[in-house]
């Protein structure tokens, strides 16, 4: 009886070991290959360098600018990668962008269809970077496609994004309405002016996450522009949503008027005494120093600190901060005072 | 007559080892399933693109950096040094000299220029007490306690209470981090909108590796039987285990050398436990414990990327102290929390996790080394017994060679760290020799450790460090 097991197993582990070294034969010789192209790809970017630079910075034609292997497709794309990261200029961007769609259009459309997942994100990474704007009607097809992954929508959306896509705001509102807050930020953070326009006048429709991310990028920007917009957010909202107004005209560093504000800093809720304390920094309104310094000795430790934060933003605010380091009894209160006079600003 | 009913008796126990093997083959496999697909779907992802777009959330989210020292004057500056380039946005080094002996102080305060601050810290974990705080006058974000010796976990406690930022990390002394190192482990917090409240990465051996200054140059092979073998154990235990676990919120350890965690979970479980060997497999079980008590949706994860580059014994000597230590640690962090093994309330955790780490992990090394004295015992006994033996030779080189054979190719075949094509030979080759005597020995090794905690051996069994760094 137990010789059958025997046999079974030993056929079962000596099998497996032949697998095995069948797969690290795969595997060598799909190193020893990839180290090969490897080479090659380094000595067709050493050999292309400077006909791009030249192209790319001072607008030389690129005509002959060979493209149809593999390698050199690679070679151009790691290329025009690391130029991308380094430009500034919207001339010489455009320049980029050019070449790329000349030489890797093909690629990329190929790229888009592939099983393969990590392909495609590649791809939608480069299409974005570049900037090739011929390639969104493929972009705008992938999304239609059944089994997309979360990531890759993600993506595409991003991309719809910076490509200004005219229909985005109704995919954000009706299709895509459970995005996160993060993952709606990181859309609109690419939109020009127009689109975000269209995005704040139908605030009341969105859903909480996109509303946060609205009021986020109007703080990121410090849009001044959107200034009326977010005080009456501020008003007609509760909770989370007025907190985050209340934040974007932190950052916006201009209000109307002070005085609602200076109420804030007697809320009993800690996140409205905090960012009310951030608003008056900002805005470096005198009226509401010796509440500042009250707060310096709030429970809540990210009150004394922003409370901290916004007295030094003052012009006497270091003078403010040493006396109460020298006079009061809280230690705390000193320890936040001590903590903003070497932060080093 | 009575002979018979012995000779039963040493098949039955025979059986015994067989099915368990079984079992665990069966086990390892599935594991082994579900990392090939989570690795094959990232493979040639290109990472660094995958970072860019996430510098304005790295930003509101800055880590403090805890290293705790003892008696490491050799490497802190170096360890420091490499922290100080670390690519991320916002983050502050809290190193804590845990009453050293030697001259690690003194070497921090000349080399940073540390002025002593005067603070109030908030206690909210029981520590030995703090005798000074130094800021660095040059760098505004490294800082330096100075506290009374109380052991590793200790002076975490401590780094936890003086830190300033929602998250932290731990890290060991001389370890050296990929540069990229905390991108990799927070992209799973901001990804989850903070539904992860730890992540940790792969850890790698560095032994053979070439660094300066804190920075690997050029990855490489030791010479060294001993360490080759714990490549191959490190990327088994990495590649197969954690990956495959953590795709189910199964994972019990983030690696003690890295890994990220949110301050405020740290804290509500009551931060590291100070009489325990395995501190960092501890807090994890506990955070586990608290989250599904307190039935909330939180997760553990782990990333396959490398992060963090470790120096590894290089001896037999120091080697079986460590092995014999984290088979104690093991032991104690899931006697702790015994009350959860086949708890269905704890679910997955309590269910899969803890029966997989009571079985597998802990008493496997026993069970093993019946096996090994078995199959002598066998030998002597010839006849049947001699199959008997073959068969669970056969048994145990599907368990431990061809799972490590599979797991260096698993990495060649996925995240093709290693430059050359010769590594991968040697590694292979190597792997293939593990069930003949590396094998045994590991699992002589923690037998002794069970053995150690039996006879209520306290003894800690220091790491001595040569120094990786030039």
């Amino acid at each position: 009886m137990i010789n059958q097991e025997i046999l079974f197993l030993s056929i079962l582990t000596s099998s497996l070991m032949c697998l095995l070294f069948l797969l690290l034969l795969y595997l060598i010789i799909r190193k020893s290959k990839e180290i090969k192209t490897r080479r090659e790809i380094e000595s067709y970017k050493n050999k292309i360098n400077n006909q791009i630079f030249s192209i790319i910075a001072q607008g030389q034609v690129f005509r002959g600018m060979g493209c149809e292997t593999a390698i050199k497709q690679r070679a151009m794309e790691e290329l025009l990668s690391r130029y991308v990261k380094i430009l500034e200029g919207e001339e010489e961007k455009k320049r980029l962008s050019d070449l790329a769609t000349h030489c890797l259009q093909g690629y990329y459309q190929k790229r888009l269809k592939s099983k393969r997942w990590s392909y495609r994100m590649n791809a939608l990474y480069h299409i974005e970077d570049f900037h090739m704007t011929k390639l969104l009607n493929e972009v705008v097809l992938l999304s239609k496609k059944k089994k997309l992954s979360h990531q890759e929508m993600i993506h595409v959306l991003r991309i719809l994004a910076s490509f200004q896509f005219k229909d985005l705001l109704d995919l954000l509102l009706n299709h895509y309405h459970y995005l996160s807050e993060y993952e709606n930020r990181g859309i609109l953070m690419r939109l020009n002016q127009d689109l975000f326009d269209q995005f704040v006048l139908s605030f009341h429709k969105s859903t909480p996450p996109l509303q946060f991310a609205i009021l986020d990028v109007i703080s990121l920007n410090k849009a001044i522009k959107y200034r009326v917009f977010t005080e009456n957010i501020y008003l007609t909202y509760k909770g989370e949503v007025k907190l985050r107004a209340l934040k974007a005209l932190s950052e916006i560093g201009y209000v109307r008027n002070i005085e609602p504000y200076l109420q804030l800093l007697y809320s009993p809720n800690w996140q409205e005494r905090m960012v009310a304390a951030k608003l008056i920094g900002s805005v470096k309104e005198e009226k509401g120093i010796p509440r500042l310094i009250e707060l310096l000795h709030d429970q809540v430790w990210w009150v004394r600190s922003q409370a901290g934060q916004s007295i030094s933003q003052f012009p006497n605010g270091k003078a403010i901060l040493q006396s109460v380091l020298e006079t009061s009894k809280d230690a705390f209160a000193r320890d936040m005072a001590w903590d903003w006079l070497h932060k080093g600003v | 007559m009575l002979n018979v009913d012995w000779l039963d008796i040493v098949s039955v126990f025979g059986w015994f080892i067989a099915v368990y093997m079984v079992i665990v083959i069966v086990f390892y496999s599935v594991i082994l399933m579900i990392s090939l697909f989570q690795l094959r779907k990232e493979y040639q992802l290109d990472r660094i693109q995958a970072y860019e777009d996430y510098m304005d959330e790295f930003y509101t989210r800055p880590v403090s950096i805890i290293v705790p020292a003892y008696n490491e004057e050799a490497g802190i500056i170096q360890s420091v040094r490499s922290l100080l380039s670390v690519n991320y946005p916002t983050f502050e080094i809290i190193v804590v000299n845990d009453g050293s002996t030697d001259r690690t102080l003194e070497k921090m305060i000349t080399q940073y220029d540390m002025k002593e601050i005067s603070r109030v810290v908030r206690k909210q974990i029981n520590t030995k007490p703090i005798k000074t705080i130094y800021q660095s006058s040059i760098l505004s974000n490294l800082f330096l306690v100075d506290k009374e010796n109380g052991g590793k976990a200790d002076a975490l406690n401590v780094g936890l209470n003086f830190s300033h930022y929602p998250y932290f990390c731990s890290l060991d002394g001389d370890s050296v981090l990929e540069p990229d190192a905390f991108l990799k482990v927070m992209k799973p917090i901001i990804d989850s909108n903070e539904e992860v409240i730890a992540s940790g990465g792969s850890v790698r051996i560095a032994n053979g590796c070439e660094i300066k200054n804190g920075h690997i140059l050029k990855i490489g092979l030791s010479n060294n039987p001993l360490v080759i073998m714990q490549i191959i154990e490190y990327l088994r235990a990495f590649l197969m285990g954690r990956i495959g676990l953590s795709r189910h919120n199964l994972l019990l350890i983030i690696s003690g050398a890295f890994g990220v965690f949110s301050k405020h979970w740290t804290i509500e479980a009551g931060g590291y436990k100070t009489d325990t060997v395995g501190e960092d497999m501890e807090l994890v079980v506990r955070i586990h414990r608290l989250l599904k008590e307190k039935r909330i949706n939180k997760k553990i994860v782990y990333v396959p990327d490398p992060v963090c580059w470790t120096e590894v014994p290089e001896d037999m000597t120091i080697l079986r102290r460590q092995r014999r230590r984290w088979h104690r640690g093991l032991f104690e962090s899931l006697w702790t929390h015994r009350g959860l093994t086949f708890n269905p309330k704890y679910g997955s955790i309590g269910v899969i996790s803890f029966p997989y780490f009571w079985i597998v992990e802990f008493l496997g090394p026993i069970i093993e080394f019946l096996g090994y004295i078995f199959m002598v015992l066998c030998l002597f006994l010839g006849g049947v017994y001699i199959e008997f033996a073959i068969l669970l030779f056969l048994l145990s080189c599907l368990y431990g060679s061809l799972f490590s054979m599979a797991a260096v190719l698993l990495e060649e075949w996925s995240l093709t760290k290693y430059p050359k094509v010769s590594d991968i030979v040697k590694l292979f080759l190597y792997s293939i020799t593990e069930t003949i005597w590396y094998r045994p020995m590991t699992v002589f090794w923690r037998c002794e450790g069970i053995w150690q905690m039996m006879v209520g051996d306290k003894s800690w069994g220091e790491m001595k460090r040569k120094g990786v760094s030039k």
